[in-house]
């Protein structure tokens, strides 16, 4: 079958092909939600993936793993968990003495939002966020570097609103280049400006 | 240049971060323009493509060394546009044309708003597959084999949807153009 290429979908293809802007936010927000998965993987997993990888590894030690695995899931389950780590009861379930307490049943809630941040700073050592939200706490929130020459980044949990905040970058205090600046009226500097809206 | 250098996803792959930001900084234009296209949404074509980059950072184990990363990569944005276009579906009975964003720059010079307006009208009145197959062959440029890889879709199958989908975007085009002259 011909290609149905003609001089007509030529000009349509051309009116669809420019490419938009890069979007400097997006772009950080992509690399911040990777960036906590990374955080977020487990160790473990790794390690004894790496383990299975040993010449020595057989069918056999696969089977004493997953029996560790079962038994040690067993365990854990029952002994080590506290009673705010367990699954509560759902307010569905016939057994349910307390009700779960879900976005469902307070839908009225305002609740903090996770943030994706990220700052280039090439040379840096350190690097964190301060704001009004983490009540200029240097120690509050790191950003950690995102590879070796990548940007550094976090993600902070905030509440909608407007809020005032900049860079610790080696102990020093830096505006964000990427957002509106303004007067921050506490501390006599500048600060950028975040606006959170409710999810 | 339309493909990264085949070194940048195996690097990504072997969990090298730089390289990630190279993919991301490399195809970021490209799959915003195809989700924009597929989706009409400047909100939801931004969705889909955070949200492809990120399955596409956790599914890199899967990624198999001696695959093209290109159809992979749309293999999964397109299939974020899916999930999307049906969630929306769902939600919106009726997309007006007039919201539209048009924000890249080149079609209005060459041949006037109007008619990159038109073109983006014609493209939303197409079935999703049809619009789907259109753009990854027409605009992104994918062989039929990378379309078929990534969509399962048929040789036969998707060649017809191009097909159909060149056929009315010409009969409807060629009208407009008949009617402004």
């Amino acid at each position: 079958m011909i290609d149905e290429r003609d001089e007509l979908i030529e000009r349509v293809a051309r009116a669809l092909k420019p490419l938009p802007q890069g979007n400097m936010h997006a772009r950080a927000q992509i690399l911040a939600a990777v960036h906590a998965r990374r955080a977020q993987a487990p160790r473990r997993l790794t390690l004894v993936l790496e383990w299975m990888r040993q010449p020595t590894f057989s069918v056999a030690s696969a089977g004493l793993l997953a029996a560790a695995a079962l038994a040690i899931g067993f365990v854990t389950r029952g002994a080590l968990s506290t009673p705010d780590e367990r699954v509560l009861p759902t307010a569905a379930s016939p057994s349910a003495s307390v009700p779960a307490i879900t976005a469902a049943n307070e839908p009225n809630k305002v609740r903090a939002v996770p943030v994706p941040i990220t700052f280039d700073a090439a040379g840096a050592k350190r690097v964190s966020i301060v704001g009004d939200f983490n009540d200029w706490d240097s120690t509050a929130s790191p950003l950690t570097r995102f590879g070796p020459n990548g940007p550094w980044t976090a993600t902070v949990k905030v509440m909608p609103g407007r809020h005032l905040y900049a860079f610790l970058v080696d102990g020093k205090l830096v505006v964000d280049p990427r957002a509106p600046h303004t007067r921050d009226l506490d501390f006599g500097g500048d600060a950028s400006v975040l606006m959170v809206n409710q999810p | 240049m339309n493909e990264i250098d085949a070194s940048v996803p195996l690097r990504a792959k072997r969990g090298e971060a730089q390289a990630f930001i190279e993919i991301v900084d490399f195809y970021y234009p490209r799959c915003l323009r195809f989700a924009r296209n597929m989706l009409s949404d400047d909100q939801d074509a931004e969705e889909a493509v955070q949200d492809a980059f990120v399955r596409v950072h956790d599914s890199f184990p899967r990624f198999r060394e001696e695959a093209r990363f290109d159809p992979w990569l749309f293999g999964i944005l397109a299939n974020r546009c899916r999930t999307l276009l049906s969630r929306n579906r769902r939600h919106r009975a009726l997309i007006e044309y007039g919201e539209v964003p048009i924000t890249a720059a080149a079609p209005e010079e060459e041949y006037g708003a109007d008619w990159a307006e038109e073109v983006r009208m014609m493209l939303d009145s197409l079935p999703a597959e049809q619009r789907e197959a259109f753009l990854l062959r027409h605009v992104e440029d994918l062989s039929y084999e990378d379309i078929a890889a990534l969509t399962g879709v048929r040789l036969s199958a998707l060649r017809m949807r191009v097909k159909r989908a060149c056929d009315t975007l010409r009969a409807r085009l060629t009208r407009v153009e008949q009617h402004d002259r």
